[in-house]
């Protein structure tokens, strides 16, 4: 109930303008393609897990403000953000793990070297710092764009109640 | 609802043994042998007759009785000398190749500078590692990556289970959705 509300008052109050949602919508993409970009290239320049999920995260910013709280929460539910939060440390912890359980116990915890990817103990240090530097990005992503969905949707039940 | 919340306590439970588990790997603090409590100078001594050595790479007995009295151990103790330029040296040593071992390679670990009549000796600060050893150690161009999430793992572990508390305490704090039925 309360949301079919606050959706009839955000379409009054939003104007839709054409300029804003067409440009943001032809922007979006490719703030996402650089996000990920920084997040890949954080081993070979600067960059890495923190920078680009901070980046992911602007572009859904991006879409709440362009196209309203409601229709942008459609495209990004609330609970695959949840998930993603804790699936970003947990891929973190797993990949530290992973050194101890392929190591069978004789490796340090986050020692990526021991994870068995390529022959060469060096390489496997780089693709495990990479796979840790994803889960970084992920968990950065969701906490932005959550953080940024809960301050935002607070304001609308509260004016309801006040007018009521 | 009974069946999650068990669940939730079994898993709770599971990474206290886990935390448990790593938490022994880690250095106690004021252990002598974890590498950030090392002194970067260790000592000087007399220069009278070990340059010629040193310049022909041959180690000086002086400088392994030092270094044994100050507690290093065998295989911690310098192999062979290799001359930087005019009046320093560098001492190299090949660390006893174990499992537990990040780096089971040569190391550079002692630095021996003239200075006046004086050898003064040094050992290599952590931080010089990371800066001539990294980029040979990781395969990573990029000396900030590497060492934030190589050399420093826990650290960064920590950093993002912060940032996952803060968007957990917003959503906890902020979240109000729907109006309960009361």
């Amino acid at each position: 109930m309360n949301t079919k509300n606050s959706e009839a008052g955000e379409g009054k109050e939003r104007a839709g303008d054409v300029i804003v949602e067409t440009i943001s919508r032809l922007m979006v993409p490719f703030i996402q393609l650089f996000a990920l970009y920084v997040i890949i290239h954080g081993a070979g320049g600067p960059g890495g897990g923190f920078q680009g999920g901070v980046i992911f995260g602007a572009s859904f910013v991006l879409l709440v403000i362009a196209f309203g709280i409601v229709n942008a929460g459609d495209r990004f539910p609330e609970g695959a953000n949840t998930a993603f939060m804790s699936l970003g440390v947990y891929i973190y912890a797993g990949v530290g793990l992973l050194c101890i359980i392929f190591s069978r116990g004789a490796a340090q915890f986050l020692n990526y070297g021991f994870i068995p990817l390529t022959t060469h103990f060096e390489e496997n240090r780089a693709l495990g710092m990479d796979l840790v530097e994803i889960g970084i990005g992920i968990t950065v992503m969701a906490v932005v764009t959550s953080i940024f969905f809960n301050l935002a949707w607070k304001r609308e039940p509260e004016e309801g109640g006040e007018e009521e | 609802m009974k069946l999650i919340s068990l669940s939730a306590l079994l898993f709770v439970i599971f990474l206290g043994v886990l935390f448990i588990y790593v938490a022994e790997d880690i250095p106690d603090f004021g252990d002598p042998y974890s590498a950030p409590n090392r002194y970067i100078k260790l000592f000087s001594m007399d220069a009278a007759g070990l340059e010629d050595n040193l310049n022909k790479g041959v180690v000086p007995e002086v400088l392994t009785s030092e270094l044994k009295a100050i507690g290093f151990r065998d295989d911690e103790l310098p192999l062979r000398v290799e001359p930087i330029k005019e009046g320093e040296w560098e001492a190299i040593i090949i660390p006893e190749e174990k499992e537990q071992d990040f780096y089971p390679k040569e190391q550079k670990y002692y630095f021996i500078k003239k200075e006046g009549a004086k050898l003064d000796v040094y050992r290599y600060a952590l931080i010089k590692r990371y800066v001539e050893e990294g980029h040979h150690e990781t395969e990573v161009p990029n000396m900030v990556t590497y060492i934030l999430a190589d050399y420093r793992g826990y650290d960064t572990l920590g950093e993002t289970t912060v940032i996952f508390t803060a968007g957990v305490a917003v959503m906890l704090l902020l979240r109000r959705r729907e109006k309960r039925p009361e």
